[in-house]
């Protein structure tokens, strides 16, 4: 198992707030580095357990791959699903240009 | 006594009786929150006029003696993750404001079938992330035995609500303790089912593999009455357990006689507070003596759940949470230049601190170059701790412990250290990994404060746990205590 960077760096966390599609202020970055490194230390003892053998458990179901009849069912009324839209222009969502 | 000091089993049996109405009960309990709830600020939205609407329509029911079910007539309050139709459901969040959810949760759906009456949305932290509720992006929420202190989290309103005769029970969430937690802090029980017991179709997510929906209520019976109207298989959420539910109430009061009860040695943690491991041991040595034999048994990897939890749940939230773009519904920032800029922007201003500290820390978790060290090292240690589950459950029929290692803290108090808040779940955290369940239930108080034990029972064997918490209750008699702002009323 590689070990990762201990310390994060702020550049990490500016970084990884770019990834999250989240805006944060310098004062912030600063902030959350000291706060991460200090929940990352408390998380290391991680690393104490022997996990060699072991395989990942990423949900608790028992079940696997249920699935419906293949059936039509009724969908949300367009109209329901706009209506908690900020903005919108007829039947659809406006969003900011992607490109200028 | 007041109506809205009462169970929901007293209460539907003066229902069925036609001693009292669901009108008057509902406005016995709408007057109890419009008499103390400033003090603890434990609803978002009180739907007054739904509730008045709803508890007509029970009696209705009651009256013409048509379907007239455990819950008929009884007033309940949701979290405020769940999402309730053309009811503001906001999950303690500002990036949610205003949002009016065009479908309801399953839950939500069945406790309307069985004809309850909900007065409305309970505070909690800010999309169930915390343990004091502190991390509400509106107020924080008062502790109904002393109101400088904080009811834990996340469903703290819920707790509130209930222990302060706010409502007859409600629900809550539970990702790492969040309905165990508060339900201690504030005297009552609280019950996180197996996940997969409970359907989460409209509940809004923090961790999909760990969130589960539960009761919160005044007493056992209680919980496995509201537990029984919201438990089995959903098809609208394919993690829910087509397993059939069992008859939670025929078995409540089977006792614990002959029992295997075990106590984890890993649970009396370092900085437990010695009068919580006095009460959680005088709780044991009472079990002992309903006829339940007592052994010591070990989870060796409790030690490493907590780390393993801030792993996998911020990985989780920080993959839930992209959807909160500002774009289809909730909260748009003002005077982006381009798309990515008004994303980051509703984020930052729409998110709070804990919230971004558990996005950043997620999504640093799953990046590349962190992804085997930390995210796929936290799901093997999910397969440890299952596994250290497995072992117990073979030699006992069920576990033991404090549900919290500390009684409710004062407000403000843990703020500042996100470390040391997080280790207020360190011992509730393993059930939700270990995909068990486990309900918490009132076992005293210290310096007028509650205290609460902790029963984990195998996955999908909740009658256990209710069994054997209803067999303590029964013998303890913890239930007839209640918070100065439920007894100042009476």
């Amino acid at each position: 198992m590689p070990e990762p960077e201990s310390e994060l760096s702020s550049r990490e966390v500016e970084h990884v707030a770019r990834l999250a599609r989240l805006g944060i202020t310098p004062e912030e970055v600063v902030r959350y580095r000291d706060q991460l490194r200090h929940i990352l230390t408390a998380i290391d003892a991680l690393k104490r357990a022997d996990t060699s053998k072991v395989p990942a458990t990423a949900h608790p179901l028992e079940e696997r791959n249920i699935m419906r009849e293949d059936e039509r069912q009724a969908s949300l009324p367009a109209e329901a699903a706009l209506r908690n839209a900020p903005s919108r222009e007829d039947a659809y969502f406006k969003v900011k240009a992607i490109q200028e | 006594m007041s109506l809205f000091q009462k169970t929901i089993r007293e209460l539907h049996q003066m229902l069925v009786d036609r001693e009292i109405s669901s009108l008057e009960l509902t406005e016995s309990v709408l007057d109890q929150i419009a008499a103390v709830g400033e003090k603890t600020k434990a609803y978002l939205v009180v739907t007054r006029e739904l509730a008045l609407r709803q508890a007509k329509a029970a009696d209705e029911r009651l009256r013409a003696r048509r379907d007239v079910r455990p819950l008929t007539g009884i007033p309940i309050a949701l979290k405020d993750v769940l999402c309730v139709r053309d009811v503001v459901s906001t999950a303690g969040s500002k990036i949610l404001k205003g949002f009016s959810p065009p479908y309801s949760a399953t839950v939500v759906e069945r406790l309307e079938a069985e004809g309850a009456v909900f007065l409305g949305k309970t505070n909690c932290d800010e999309f169930a992330m915390g343990s004091s509720n502190e991390n509400s992006g509106y107020w924080p929420v008062h502790n109904p035995w002393a109101l400088d202190r904080v009811p834990g989290g996340s469903s703290g309103g819920s707790a509130a609500a209930v222990a302060s005769g706010e409502a007859i029970g409600a629900l809550g969430s539970d990702t790492g303790g969040s309905i165990r937690q508060p339900a201690a802090l504030t005297g009552i029980v609280g019950f996180k089912p197996t996940y997969g017991r409970v359907s989460r179709y409209g509940l809004i997510a923090f961790a999909s593999s760990l969130d589960q929906i539960g009761p919160m209520t005044k007493d056992v019976a209680d919980s496995a009455i509201l537990l029984q109207a919201v438990a089995g298989h959903d098809p609208r959420d394919s993690t829910s357990s087509p397993r059939p539910v069992p008859d939670y109430l025929s078995t409540l009061r089977n006792g614990v006689k002959g029992m295997r009860l075990g106590v984890p040695k890993e649970y009396f943690v370092a900085g437990m507070e010695p009068a919580v491991e006095q009460a959680v041991r005088d709780a044991i040595r009472l079990l002992e003596q309903q006829g339940a034999s007592i052994e010591e048994v070990s989870l060796p990897h409790s030690d490493v759940a907590l780390p393993a939890y801030y792993i996998i749940a911020p990985a989780e939230a920080s993959s839930n949470l992209a959807r909160y773009d500002g774009v289809r519904y909730g909260y748009q920032a003002e005077g982006a230049k381009n798309l990515i800029e008004q994303y980051m922007l509703t984020r930052q201003q729409g998110f709070g601190p804990e919230v971004k500290r558990r996005i950043v820390l997620g999504t640093y978790a799953l990046s590349s170059g962190y992804y085997d060290a930390y995210y796929l090292q936290a799901q093997k240690v999910r397969t440890l701790i299952i596994d250290d589950f497995k072992r117990a459950f073979e030699r006992v029929d069920a576990l033991l412990g404090a549900t919290s290692p500390t009684v409710a803290f004062t407000l403000g108090a843990k703020t500042q250290d996100p470390v040391a808040m997080y280790l207020n779940d360190i011992i509730t955290i393993p059930a939700n990994l270990g995909n068990v369940c486990g309900i918490s239930v009132p076992c005293g108080l210290a310096d007028g404060l509650p205290i609460g034990l902790q029963v984990i029972a195998p996955g999908f064997r909740e009658e256990i746990a209710l069994q054997v918490a209803y067999a303590f209750e029964a013998a303890a008699d913890f239930r007839k205590l209640q918070s100065p702002l439920m007894r100042a009323a009476a």
